[in-house]
């Protein structure tokens, strides 16, 4: 934990020191967290009992479909937003009682981006600085340290306006890390990306948390949570429906094995009620005119399917594999899946 | 310390913005000139007649122009804001240790400058035409109106923060700005129209501004006109940057 959080609150106080949390320190703890917005159709519950505990130095993913309540959460981890109930630790301080000293140890990069499209690129960068309370010098060094790390040597003394999403996105991340915060939180970060900048953004962000920052972001994206995340929460509805690290969840789920044998094979049942009794097989039926079985694990359960197909002469001519992935922890915690389960009536429209 | 210096810089970076849209600097020097230009030749004909006491009517037309000039370049701040909060600006400021009152007081500042600049270049021209005002009263005059637009553009910012929408907040403000304008005697002082005008007029705070202007014009410094009118404008002034910074602090987008 880190001292002199009361004293750091104090306006006009002197930031506190640069300090590094460590990893055994929590960089968000999140307790009860509840949260509801007025609408049209009476009070509307965007945070519902939220827990959450982010150890510090990894990268960690909310997943959830729009308006699970990921945008609210994070708003209220920014300062942004207030609690209605529960307690909110970042970086070692009270949310609610210390806004001012949280401010100075997180970085935000909102789902709208805020570069300011009328300034250049390094003015962006100075102004956001100078704001964090850092001298001229010390600025300018790490403005153009930052143009060096994310990139933006060749248009950062451009007005923003004339920016591509990927140039602008970056420069929206440069931004959130000028003043090396301890945890960083991104909102949807590679929304309207392409695949090579959202490729980009993954490796920026995988070598800042190398060098010991937290990144804590939002997603809607499967593949967003399970490749870039050293730990995700699935988030629906204002709560936490599962947390873990990305094998930890999916791994939870069987690999789908489906085996298409010869047509006219005769003793299709036969097969798979043996198959169903294999140690490593979860079940077996016939699906058509394939047998869908369902395994741990495709390294161990494969062979011992393959060897008994062989032993009783099936002939076979395809094989598919299913992976489990996170949307399968999805369906199974909410009965929808994460691809459909849109509301039109999001939480983030009406919070904002 | 800290609080002037984010100032400093936020007020920086709106002239910035401002010098980098040249049109507008441009637009907002037209507008009073075409009123010197086409406008105030109809008012000669009224010179020595009530209202237009001695001298030439320019005295009295002047600081009315002045001080629509004052209320015009405040009004703006709105928009901009708007737009910040559209583009994640403001959102990203908030995040920042920034204080908010500097939030406020950035974009005030640089619209009192866009005030000042091209009101002194107002007077310079209306100058060659008779216009012949008391000068130190005239540099008091400029204090004076730039707390006008500090009161609207601080007005104009946190209305835009709290409405989110463009055509809400240009209803409010067109809404406003004739019944406010007329009803301070921009244009003609207010002293020509009947009684019921100027008992309405009493109510609006930019009457004050507008009346103490004229008296400042004419070189009567020390009088209860011109302490009602810093009294009036220096209080929406403050009432604004607090309303202001209010906003900004509980700016949800």
């Amino acid at each position: 934990m880190i001292a002199g959080g009361a004293a750091a609150a104090v306006p006009g106080s002197p930031p506190p020191p640069a300090t590094r949390l460590s990893g055994t320190d929590g960089a968000v703890r999140v307790t009860g967290l509840r949260k509801a917005f007025p609408s049209k159709r009476g009070r509307v519950e965007a945070l519902r009992g939220v827990d959450l505990s982010v150890a510090a130095g990894q990268i960690y993913g909310f997943l959830g479909p729009n308006g699970a309540g990921k945008t609210t959460a994070l708003r209220i981890l920014t300062t942004l937003l207030r609690a209605d109930a529960g307690e909110v630790v970042v970086a070692g301080l009270d949310v609610g009682a210390h806004p001012a000293a949280v401010r100075r140890r997180i970085g935000y990069v909102g789902q709208r981006g805020g570069a300011d499209i009328e300034a250049t690129g390094r003015e962006n960068l100075v102004l956001q600085g100078r704001l964090y309370g850092m001298g001229r010098h010390e600025t300018e060094r790490r403005a153009d340290e930052l143009i060096e790390l994310l990139d933006l040597a060749s248009f950062c003394r451009r007005i923003a306006r004339s920016y591509s999403g990927g140039q602008r996105r970056r420069l929206e991340v440069a931004l959130g890390i000028v003043h090396r915060p301890d945890v960083l939180f991104l909102d949807e970060p590679t929304l309207g990306l392409d695949p090579q900048n959202r490729a980009n953004l993954w490796d920026q962000l995988r070598r800042l948390r190398d060098t010991g920052t937290t990144v804590l972001l939002t997603t809607h994206y499967l593949d967003e949570a399970d490749q870039l995340s050293d730990r995700v929460a699935i988030i629906d509805n204002g709560l936490v429906v599962a947390e873990g690290t990305p094998e930890e969840l999916r791994g939870r789920y069987p690999v789908g094995v489906t085996i298409s044998p010869r047509p006219g094979f005769a003793d299709l049942a036969a097969v798979a009620t043996e198959l169903g009794r294999e140690p490593l097989v979860r079940e077996a039926r016939i699906e058509g005119e394939t047998i869908r079985v369902e395994i741990d694990s495709a390294t161990t359960g494969m062979a011992a399917i393959f060897d008994l197909l062989r032993a009783r002469g099936v002939e076979v001519l395809g094989v598919s594999l299913r992976e489990p992935s996170l949307d399968d922890v999805f369906l199974h915690e909410t009965g929808r899946s994460l691809r459909d389960a849109g509301d039109p009536v999001s939480m983030e429209a009406i919070a904002s | 310390m800290t609080f002037l210096l984010q100032t400093a810089l936020l007020a920086r970076r709106r002239i910035l913005e401002t010098l980098r849209q040249p049109i507008w600097v441009f637009m907002g020097l037209s507008v009073p000139l075409m009123y010197l230009a086409l406008f105030a030749p109809l008012l000669k004909p009224l010179a020595g007649g009530p209202g237009f006491p001695g001298g030439s009517v320019l005295d009295v037309f002047v600081p009315g122009i002045l001080a629509l000039m004052a209320f015009g370049s405040g009004m703006g701040a709105g928009w901009i804001v708007i737009g910040e909060l559209e583009s994640g600006v403001i959102e990203r400021l908030r995040v920042t240790p920034a204080s908010r009152l500097a939030l406020v007081l950035g974009t005030v500042l640089r619209d009192v400058l866009m005030f000042v600049v091209p009101a002194a270049l107002v007077l310079v021209v209306a100058t060659p035409f008779g216009f012949d005002p008391h000068w130190a009263g005239l540099a008091i005059l400029l204090g004076l109106l730039a707390l006008l637009t500090a009161a609207c553009s601080a007005g104009s910012a946190a209305l835009g923060i709290t409405l989110k929408q463009i055509g809400s907040l240009a209803a409010v403000v067109t809404g406003l700005q004739l019944p406010l304008t007329l009803l301070a005697g921009v244009l003609l002082p207010l002293s020509l129209g009947p009684g019921w005008l100027q008992g309405l007029a009493h109510a609006n705070p930019m009457y004050y501004a507008v009346e103490a202007a004229r008296a400042l014009a004419s070189g009567t410094l020390a009088s209860a006109t011109v302490a009602e009118g810093f009294g009036v404008t220096g209080a929406a002034a403050l009432l604004a940057i607090w309303w202001g910074t209010r906003a900004y602090r509980r700016a949800m987008a």
